[in-house]
């Protein structure tokens, strides 16, 4: 299939699993050497950029983020904003005040979250790369769902100029493919300094040569709670990697169970401070009453546009920032990000990378997400925040298929900005994994 | 969390909730602050970087330039002569 086969097709893709919320009209792919598309909170200056929330509908960038005019310069065509949870806020990308992409293996089930229309669209199109971003696991959590390859770089490797913020010391931005390889090569498109964004100015040099994977390590808490079919095809994937030369322990890593209420009360007091800027002036929507006083114009505007889950997480992170019973919580967040950093790096000394799989189940139906309480979706997340907490590269790799032919997926975990062996041991895995594509029929 | 609490933080927030958002909100915070309780158990330690990694050695000079058309910012919003409108203060 030519890119500009594909370019004529998107628009049916795209009415079928509704990846894109906005996307371009143009049928051929004129002199570009590759397509690609991004989650709708980076801004871009041809599309609306909406981050999946209404309080931002028809708001048109004047700029491109970092990222996107990289790959553009390199060659790239921008053919579509993937949806995604409100502002990054999810697991299933079903808190979107727009559409909720449909999974590729079957329409029923979630794409995963909150990077869902991106992995989403890495698994439909042929020959596509999407960009991602990941909080808690955005990344990890919809590759694994889509049965694609999805890489969580160190924190401050890509710059994120342009990206619509959830949590300042948690978000960074990642590459989602079917192909091991691509992350690599565009990772080393996006990746390096920008004076624009202070956190990506401290980066180490981007390392991609080859070095093979030794041993891993099996965090014993991180096989806890899971599904028996995600178990038993993990155990698999093990096998198969022992078959190929690598060693596989299993470790003690207690303070993981405090990763998911450390990362929620980060990333909601982050949240909630980076959404006050939303107040019906300057972006989106702004037919708000003028003659109201200032804070119930601010109020009457946010209350309308704002989704249920962002609601939540605002008023979560706002208490958690104040004095006495929440702030206390949140000065303990910053210390089990430390444990949690310092346990990581003591068991890679010995042991190249720590494994688990990326998700307790496959992918849910629509029916059943709807039944889960906050709670239970936020505990969902339990085996992709403690990467994320402690800012270290990731990746998420295909390993099987459950009974239904969903995908299963396992996530491998390095130390900070050593993304070059996970490439490595993704383009190994690749070469003796049987990677199923959807069948996409429009 | 009590519904004054939850009443009391989001007028701080500047949301505004029906009264079966509040008493949903009520529930589903209480639940997650309850399993929050849990950090009390986590080991402590006598660092709290703000950020995963260490970022320092990162200031630089202002430069002042102009990168983008202002008439382009401008472009989408609600603006009166060149100023962008909003609510009164008073």
């Amino acid at each position: 299939m030519t890119m500009n086969d594909t370019m004529k097709d998107l628009k049916a893709i795209n009415a079928k699993y509704l990846m894109f919320h906005a996307m371009t009209d143009d049928t051929d792919a004129g002199d570009a050497k590759f397509l690609f598309s991004t989650k709708d909170n980076l801004t871009s200056n041809d599309m609306e950029t909406c981050a999946g929330s209404r309080i931002l509908e028809g708001y048109r960038p004047a700029f491109d983020a970092d990222c996107i005019a990289k790959l553009r310069k390199a060659g790239g065509k921008l053919v579509g904003k993937c949806n995604m949870d409100e502002f990054g806020f999810g697991t299933f990308s079903t808190n979107s005040g727009f559409e909720i992409p449909r999974n590729p293996f079957d329409l029923e089930r979630a794409c995963g979250g909150s990077s869902g229309g991106s992995a989403c669209a890495a698994s439909v199109i042929e020959d596509h790369v999407s960009l991602g971003v990941s909080t808690g696991g955005s990344i990890s959590c919809p590759a694994s769902f889509c049965g694609v390859y999805g890489l969580t770089p160190t924190y401050g490797r890509v710059s994120r100029f342009g990206l619509i913020d959830y949590g300042n010391s948690l978000d960074k931005i990642g590459v989602i493919s079917q192909k091991a390889t691509d992350l690599k090569k565009y990772m080393t498109v996006i990746a390096g300094k920008d004076e624009r964004d202070p956190t990506s100015m401290v980066q180490p040099e981007f390392r991609t040569a080859y070095r093979k994977m030794k041993s891993v390590a099996v965090p014993k808490e991180g096989i806890e709670g899971l599904s028996k079919e995600v178990e038993a095809t993990f155990k698999k994937a093990l096998e198969q990697l022992i078959a190929m030369g690598v060693d596989v322990d299993y470790v003690d890593m207690p303070s993981l169970k405090y990763a998911m209420p450390a990362y929620y009360v980060l990333a909601t007091s982050e949240a909630s401070t980076n959404l006050a800027r939303y107040v019906g002036m300057r972006y989106g929507h702004q037919e708000g009453d003028h003659s109201l006083k200032f804070d119930d114009y601010f109020t009457s505007v946010r209350s309308k546009y704002f989704g249920d889950e962002a609601k939540r997480r605002i008023l979560l992170g706002t208490f958690t920032r104040m004095a006495g019973f929440g702030g206390r919580h949140y000065a303990k967040a910053r210390e089990v990000r430390q444990v949690i950093i310092k346990d990581y790096k003591s068991i890679l000394e010995t042991h190249d990378a720590v494994l688990a799989p990326t998700m307790p189940f496959t992918a849910p139906r629509f029916d059943e997400i709807s039944k889960m309480s906050a709670l239970d979706s936020y505990k969902a997340d339990y085996l992709t925040v403690p990467a994320n907490i402690a800012g270290i590269p990731h990746m998420s790799v295909p390993c099987g298929y459950d009974s239904n032919g969903m995908p299963v997926g396992m996530q491998f975990v390095a130390d900070h900005w050593n993304e070059d062996i996970l490439f490595s041991i993704a383009e190994d895995w690749e070469k003796q994994f049987d990677l199923r594509r959807p069948e996409v029929s429009i | 969390m009590d519904v004054k609490t939850v009443k009391d933080v989001a007028k701080f927030a500047h949301i505004e909730l029906t009264d079966e958002e509040l008493e949903k909100y009520c529930k589903d915070l209480s639940d997650i602050m309850e399993y929050f309780e849990l950090l009390n158990e986590a080991p402590e330690c006598n660092e709290r970087g703000v950020n995963p990694i260490l970022v320092e050695d990162i200031l630089r000079d202002d430069i002042p330039k102009v990168e983008y058309d202002s008439d382009a910012l401008l472009r989408d919003m609600d603006t009166y002569e060149r100023y962008v409108r909003g609510p009164r203060l008073s």
